[in-house]
């Protein structure tokens, strides 16, 4: 989904050749700074790319109507990736030396992140993920910087709130088998910590239609509470129809209004380790929530919380040294604190996001609404 | 910068490409002309085009390999293959973890990646190649499906969905490969190469063979031809040359995960020489340029492109039975009676 | 009580894919074309169910009614255009089979485009929820049960004793014969068709209240349905009931006793090895008699 002019250039240019020569070859007047954005507008991703979109379009949106960066217009040059890691690296070649972007909004996926940085990192052209740290390899990128937390943190959030707030003794695990996989992982490893023990693991596929029988493999195992990790709304409908009663768990992917609607009756007391309940913002985010609620008529969650601060970190970074400074200068410019929407972050820390544990926001699905619970992880 | 078409490589250059050599039969000065053409336009684009666009000829040249391999299936021996993503997993795999893991040389991997994708083919080939039709088309989509599976779950070689990272650029004798550019003088030569390869491979006695094989079996099998034989090695001729373009495809893009490796996938091979024509091996080439840039352009209108492609894929099985190769043909074919005849001052009836 | 359930869900879900299956196996029957679109069929009429009740407004019987007719409407147009075009040409397995794939992609990529990538849900036929021996099943899930069941019957009445099932069959099976007979060759051909997309669109409405349908579902669907059919012997409905129930429970029962990663492999392996073996599937040449 190319915007604006490169659209235009795309369509007016008739001959093949012509088309794929003529990408780049607009210059305006006004000379805007170029930024570029990948997300996953299209595929499996979509669920969290298009929420991402949302997010960022209204950052641009207002950072242009207050007259700029510096002055200067930015202008948004926005890729689908399909949610296809390939297609993510191709359309970052073409962000990074055709179009000439400043710095890089996405990708939605994990693994695109790790496609991307390869492209990007060298080029030291930042690249603020919509993922957390996926391998231990990205540490070393100096330009990649992630929007959320690593699953290491978000597997700990998950037993915090199980042991802590809800007191479960006894957890049982569904998880699909890509992001749910990687999340799993990283309970089995972390688990120790707590005084929990995981009676049951059970994995669904990507895109199954049914989750029933390894709804009821957990059910049998008798857990206090069930972790339910990936995006489908199907196991929810699944662990309620057998009768699963006790409070399910889960994390950012599945906690929006498009989830709970496919829930249906199923979207009830299900606690969620996340970062953004609009109907209750904390101080800091009301004025993003009142933002969003003015301009789209609804209420945002994480996902598009993450894409208003990714793109407001940018300009914050470019405010600091100037849209002509030298390669990997902003880069360095963005690598420290920022205070964003979603949460604060501190993109000089290890795992290139510097969010805690205290960053979450713990919310509970009561017949279908997010309810913001008093409970605090990490203290 | 716009690539500017009337000035063309020189003929000398030209001639050395491979591909001049396809047509060793009738070789019209028309034809010579157009291949000069051709070649010229291959060699020059890299230096004019933009870096996104060269990206996009490397992908296309990848596809065209993996493609090419469906194609000979398909005209060939008459065989629908919907599970070449499986073996192009496979290479992209066995490339990926020797190299990034294992640290060896580049060429070791893509060995290893061929020559475990042939064992395979040769092992599940046996069995499977006796279904024909709709069955062997469907048992090798399953057969697709179990690999992706298998891949999601041997994660301590795939990495699951997180992938590998860091796979190093092809190295062959201490040059790099790292740029779009370099990348493109190697994967489209290997496309021309392959091509020819089975040009050759039709005229042959394998290749007659083969015809008999997919016209008239019963025939082909009273002339002692060999049919399983046949059929398992052009499934391994397929499965391997899937394998070759996947261990390339994981070199040029620097890291692999099982969104590449999916039923989608093995589909897009299939279209390659199902739009470009899979009578002649190089339908592949045209098949291949445009599953790789088509969707590009489309995809400025949005959501809509899908069901247009869509709808071209649908229109080239209806219409041209041959894709756009035979498109090409039945239309120089018309072009060039028509003229003969006016030369010859008759009328069309 | 786990064994129970995974049973239930395995007999649920096959019950699911020998809707699926029927339509391929009744395609296949008049036609000799396998219908790799089947699955984007059931998508569409679901989907036009649920954008029929929700936008302009159908009470939901009217919905249903929409809904189903748009499958049958849908597979009768393909027929009368492409599949023609094909047979006039007398193209060969391959090309009916990108055929269909392809308009398959075109169908599902035109659910997305015009209803979105949301799962959509039908309400359900009743909400009760039932228990046996410990384990849970919902109550639409019995109906989805005895539909299919009743659909199957009359499907098989239908080739058996009516005067348009009869011909149907006779135009696939001798061609020639049949239009000495005096029976439209062609016509039979498309009826073959209708009946088919009515099939699958039934399928997607009635699953749609249990798994919610989605654009992308549509290749999943057509491949276990296909796997029931050629299980079952591809030409005879009550065949495509019992391969769809084996891979329903044999699916379930991979989950219980080895690996819930593993489901599909298992299943997808095993309609591999029937094929070659078995070739006229597990009920073999008595169970084809029905047809």
């Amino acid at each position: 989904m190319t915007q604006s002019v490169s659209r235009r250039a795309l369509l007016a240019v008739p001959a093949l050749v012509l088309a794929l020569a003529g990408t780049g070859a607009v210059v305006e007047a006004a000379e805007p700074i170029r930024i570029g954005a990948i997300l996953s507008t299209t595929g499996p991703g979509a669920g969290a790319g298009i929420p991402q979109r949302n997010g960022l379009q209204l950052a641009v949106k207002l950072v242009n109507e207050k007259g700029g960066i510096n002055g200067r217009q930015v202008q948004l040059i926005m890729e689908d990736d399909g949610s296809s890691p390939d297609v993510a690296v191709t359309k970052a070649n073409n962000l990074i030396f055709s179009q000439k972007v400043q710095a890089i909004i996405g990708p939605t996926l994990t693994a695109s992140t790790l496609a991307v940085g390869g492209v990007a990192d060298p080029g030291k052209i930042p690249v603020m993920a919509f993922t957390g740290l996926g391998v231990a390899m990205e540490k070393t990128r100096r330009c990649v910087f992630h929007m959320l937390p690593s699953q290491d943190l978000n597997a700990r959030a998950l037993l915090e709130v199980a042991t802590k707030g809800l007191g479960a003794k006894k957890l049982g695990v569904l998880h699909d088998s890509a992001y749910g996989n990687i999340v799993m992982t990283k309970i089995r490893e972390v688990s120790p910590d707590y005084p929990v023990e995981i009676v049951a693991v059970e994995k669904w596929e990507v895109g199954a239609t049914d989750a029933t029988t390894q709804a009821a493999k957990v059910k049998a195992a008798s857990p206090d509470a069930v972790a339910v990790i990936g995006n489908s709304a199907t196991p929810f409908r699944n662990a309620r129809q057998i009768r699963m009663t006790m409070p399910l768990l889960s994390g950012i992917g599945t906690a929006t209004y498009e989830y709970v609607k496919a829930m249906g009756d199923a979207a009830d007391n299900i606690v969620f380790a996340e970062f953004l309940v609009a109907e209750d913002p904390l101080p800091g985010q009301s004025a993003f929530v009142e933002a969003f609620h003015k301009e789209y008529g609804v209420l945002p969650k994480t996902m598009e919380a993450s894409a208003w601060d990714a793109f407001n970190a940018v300009a914050a970074g470019l405010a600091k040294v100037g849209p002509e400074a030298q390669p990997g200068a902003l880069c360095e410019a963005i690598r420290g604190p920022f205070d964003g929407a979603m949460a604060r972050f501190d993109f000089s820390q290890e795992d290139l996001t510097g969010l805690t544990l205290k960053s979450y926001v713990f919310s509970k699905l009561d017949k279908g609404k997010f309810v913001r619970l008093p409970f605090k992880a990490g203290s | 910068m716009l690539p500017n078409k009337t000035s063309l490589a020189p003929p000398g250059i030209a001639g050395e490409l491979p591909a001049q050599r396809l047509r060793t039969t009738r070789p019209s000065a028309a034809a010579l002309s157009v291949l000069a053409l051709a070649a010229g336009l291959y060699l020059i684009l890299p230096l004019v085009l933009e870096r996104h666009a060269v990206d996009l000829l490397v992908f296309c040249g990848l596809y065209a390999i993996a493609g090419a391999g469906v194609g000979f299936l398909l005209g060939q021996g008459g065989i629908v293959n919907l599970g070449q993503a499986a073996f192009y997993g496979i290479g992209g795999y066995a490339s990926a973890y020797c190299s990034a893991r294992l640290g060896w040389p580049t060429p070791a991997g893509i060995a290893i990646g061929i020559a475990l994708s042939l064992a395979i083919a040769a092992l599940i080939g046996r069995p499977i190649l006796r279904l024909s039709g709709y069955f062997l088309a469907l048992a090798t989509l399953a057969l697709g499906i179990i690999c992706t599976n298998i891949y999601f779950e041997a994660d301590f070689i795939t990495g699951g969905t997180l992938g590998v990272p860091g796979v190093p650029k092809l190295a062959i004798g201490g040059f790099v490969f790292d740029t779009p550019e370099k990348f493109y003088y190697l994967v489209w030569p290997i496309a021309f190469a392959t091509i020819l390869a089975m040009h050759n491979l039709m005229g042959s006695r394998v290749g007659l063979a083969l015809q008999a094989m997919r016209d008239a079996p019963d025939a082909a099998m009273v002339m002692a031809i060999d049919n399983a034989r046949l059929k398992l090695w052009i499934f391994m001729l397929s499965s391997g040359l899937g394998a070759l373009s996947g261990s390339l495809f994981a070199h040029y893009v620097g890291f692999v995960n099982v969104d590449s490796f999916g039923v989608d996938k093995s589909i897009m091979f299939l279209l390659v020489p199902v739009i470009g024509g899979a009578s002649v091996p190089a339908g592949a080439i045209i098949g291949a340029l445009f599953i790789g840039l088509v969707p590009e352009l489309l995809s400025a209108l949005g959501d809509i492109h899908r069901v247009l492609f869509g709808l071209a894929l649908v229109a080239s099985v209806v219409f041209f039975p041959d894709g756009l190769w035979g498109l090409g043909r039945s239309l120089t074919g018309l072009v060039r009676r028509r003229s003969g005849a006016a030369a010859r001052g008759e009328t069309t009836p | 009580m786990l064994f129970t359930q995974a049973l239930l869900a395995g007999v649920t879900n096959g019950f699911v894919y020998a809707l699926v299956g029927l339509g391929i196996a009744v395609i296949f029957k008049g036609s000799h074309v396998i219908n790799a679109m089947q699955g984007e069929l059931a998508v569409v009429g679901a989907a036009t169910a649920v954008f029929a009740a929700a936008i302009w407004g159908l009470p939901l019987w009217l919905a249903v009614v929409a809904g189903a007719l748009t499958g049958m409407a849908i597979a009768i147009l393909v027929e009368l255009g492409p599949i023609r075009a094909l047979f006039a040409r007398r193209a060969r397995e391959e090309s009916f089979l990108l055929l269909t794939v392809g308009l398959g992609f075109t169908f599902s990529a035109g659910v997305l485009y015009l209803f979105g990538r949301e799962e959509h849900l039908l309400p359900a036929l009743g909400d009760e929820v039932y228990e046996i021996f410990g384990a849970i099943i919902r109550e639409h899930a019995l109906w989805v049960i005895a539909i299919s069941a009743v659909l199957i019957l009359a499907l098989r009445l239908f080739y058996r004793h009516t005067h348009l099932g009869l011909s149907m069959m006779a135009a696939s099976i001798d061609p020639d014969g049949a239009a000495t007979t005096g029976i439209n060759v062609r016509a039979m051909r498309t009826a073959t068709f209708a009946l088919g997309g009515l099939l699958a669109a039934l399928a997607g409405l009635l699953v749609a209240p249990l798994i919610g349908v989605g654009y992308q579902m549509g290749p999943l669907l057509t491949l276990k349905g296909f796997a029931a059919a050629i299980l079952g012997g591809l030409s005879n409905p009550l065949g495509a009931l019992v391969g769809g129930l084996v891979i329903g429970i044999l699916e379930a029962m991979s989950i219980v006793f080895v690996s819930s990663g593993m489901k599909d492999a298992v299943a997808l392996t095993l309609l591999i090895v029937i094929m070659i073996f078995v070739p006229d599937g597990i009920l073999g040449r008595a169970g084809r008699k029905g047809g």
